[in-house]
């Protein structure tokens, strides 16, 4: 009798009991350029470019965990700022975000089994994006990932390289953003082998973000500064992210 | 004994059983606290349709209200929203582009009336940059040639005022926050409703309201000749024309002229200004988006005589056997001024509950 007043007024947790019990997952996003691991202010070298990093930054929302079976797992609230920076002055120096490198998200609360594949979005999707309101997960106003005036609509900057660019002795500082709601991509990766989640043991996916495929294709000598105005070279951008920056080198 | 043990755990059982829905329980006493706020609509207005995301609340309404008229909402604690929006000019500043703001930089566009914002579902601002006046209120409070306000500094500031303290937390969940800084501003402004002018209780027959004879002929004018774009009883599409002000766009003044082209990129767009409504319009002086004509008349001999060809310019404009331009007799043009008059909400611009709640 003690039993039965007790689960049926909470049904819906203690049928799980009876099930395997979720895990947890740390899926990390480690910058690197080609071969050689992102560092900030260092000098890094692809073809005839050096470029030296002062920020890569971006959105990574509405994580999916894909089974073997197909089925998808969406992680609630799932707005993450991932990023290397140095410190951002944010609404034109009114403030300083501080220099900081977050890599790492843990994904709590997966349901246990056998799982092959993860997606998630590059930037913030339309109903978020247009509405700078309405929090959820890690959006804010507060880290200099929203905009104003960059492009006069008020809503998140996607991704963001800055830095300077040498190729010839001719040397270009870089702004390079992507933003707008054409310009959200799915990113979807296959695990190179199949990942058990659940309680018993720990799980970690590994994923690379190659800055040199960011800018694969973008003459950035010729377009150091790319905003909205540029709309075609940040299309490029944002597939260069849809396609090729993102790897997932290891799962465990 | 034994049945006196087993009371004791039932107890017990029900006593966690409670505990673990709690949650719940205090998500529906939230919402009794805040009871939901309907505005009083005229009639012959559109239905109100509340926003989904942040649906208007008695106490929601009233913290937007007192943060509206709030100068510490500034950078420097000299501007509140209502410095450029005064109500007794319809929520505009009667300036062409004014210059009080922080960086005592000149700004580029005219403050735009704020006349039966809940209807405007079409994007803020002249070139709709803003999806939504949540969003758009982000805009002028951190620019730093209007408020100026560092976010953080804002948070901090009103978690010292108590008066504020309590009313944040009787209008959202999560009490004070820069996120709820622009959903109170903006079911607040969702409230500035104007429809109780002459022409609006001649229409719902009220108190044997009547139009002359000219405001008459005047009505008629406006809409054969204005309603395309300034229509229904909103007296606006609320949507983005060309209307031959200018005939280059170039990016002069960030994209200034350029109008929803700078927002959309696309060329059709170029020049494309959002209508405003022709409520209150003789209370909206200066007029367009930089405030270029100082008056109606201007606004008139434009229409009539002055647009200008452009790719993007409005096809409605071609109202001259085929030329640009809406021709206007003397007469007309006074018969059109006549009726524009009427279209004044006394009631609007004086109401006091929309009025400044710190005097």
């Amino acid at each position: 009798m003690i039993t039965s007043i007790l689960f049926s007024s909470c049904k819906k947790e203690s049928t799980e009991i009876f099930q395997d019990t979720p895990g947890k997952v740390d899926v990390k996003f480690d910058a690197v350029f080609g071969n050689q691991d992102f560092a900030l202010n260092t000098d890094l070298t692809t073809g005839t470019k050096t470029f030296k990093f002062n920020k890569f930054r971006y959105w990574v929302s509405n994580v999916v965990l894909v089974k073997t079976n197909g089925e998808e797992y969406n992680v609630p609230k799932s707005y993450y700022l991932l990023e290397e920076t140095s410190a951002v002055a944010v609404q034109d120096g009114d403030y300083t975000y501080p220099a900081n490198k977050r890599e790492l998200v843990e994904l709590s609360n997966i349901p246990a089994g056998e799982y092959k594949a993860i997606k998630f979005g590059i930037g913030v999707e339309s109903k978020y994006n247009d509405n700078l309101s309405l929090q959820i997960g890690e959006l804010s106003q507060l880290n200099g990932m929203t905009n104003v005036s960059w492009m006069w609509h008020t809503s998140y900057i996607f991704t963001a390289i800055g830095g300077t660019a040498n190729e010839n002795a001719i040397a270009k500082t870089i702004k390079i953003e992507t933003g707008l709601n054409t310009n959200y991509r799915t990113v979807t990766l296959n695990f190179p082998q199949n990942l058990s989640i659940g309680s018993t043991k720990s799980t970690a996916i590994d994923i690379k973000a190659d800055v040199a495929k960011v800018l694969d294709g973008i003459d950035v000598m010729a377009t150091p500064i790319v905003g909205a105005a540029q709309a075609s070279t940040m299309t490029a951008l944002a597939n260069n992210y849809a396609t090729k920056v993102f790897s997932v080198s290891l799962v465990k | 004994m034994v049945n006196a043990k087993i009371i004791v755990l039932i107890a017990v059982a029900l006593v966690l059983s409670v505990s673990s829905c709690k949650k719940e329980e205090t998500d529906i006493i939230d919402q009794q606290v805040n009871e939901s706020y309907q505005p009083n609509a005229p009639s012959n207005l559109p239905a109100f349709i509340d926003d989904v995301d942040n649906p208007l609340t008695k106490e929601g309404v009233k913290l937007g209200r007192m943060l509206f008229y709030d100068k510490r909402l500034s950078g420097n604690n000299q501007l509140s929203c209502a410095s450029c929006h005064r109500q007794d000019l319809a929520f505009t500043d009667g300036l062409a582009l004014n210059n009080i703001g922080l960086s005592g930089a000149t700004l580029h566009r005219s403050a735009p009336a704020l006349i039966n914002m809940a209807w405007a579902k079409n994007g803020l601002f002249w070139d709709g940059g803003s999806t939504n006046l949540e969003s758009q209120a982000f805009g002028p409070l951190t620019s730093p040639d209007e408020m100026f306000q560092n976010l953080f500094e804002l948070e901090a500031e009103l978690k010292a005022i108590p008066m504020y303290v309590k009313q944040f937390n009787l209008a959202f969940k999560d009490g004070i926050k820069s996120a709820n800084v622009a959903k109170a501003l903006a079911q607040f402004q969702r409230t500035l409703i104007s429809g109780n002018s002459v022409y609006d209780k001649y229409k719902r027959k009220e108190n044997g309201a009547q139009l002359t004879t000219v405001e008459l002929q005047g009505m008629q004018l406006v809409e054969q000749k204005c309603k395309s774009c300034h229509s229904g009883e909103l007296f606006t599409d609320n949507s983005y024309h060309n209307n031959g002000i200018d005939s280059h766009f170039n990016d002069d003044l960030e994209g200034t002229y350029q109008g929803r082209f700078r927002v959309t990129f696309n060329p059709f767009d170029l020049g494309k200004f959002k209508t405003p409504s022709l409520r209150n319009i003789m209370l909206t002086a200066p007029y367009m988006h930089d405030g270029r004509f100082a008056n109606i008349d201007e606004v008139l001999t434009h229409y009539s005589s002055g647009v200008k060809a452009s790719s993007t310019v409005d096809q409605l404009l071609y109202q001259n056997n085929g030329q640009l331009g809406i021709p206007l007799s003397s007469l007309e043009r006074e018969a059109i001024k006549a009726f524009l008059n009427r279209l004044t909400d006394q009631e609007f611009i004086t109401n006091k509950n929309i009025s400044n709640p710190h005097l």
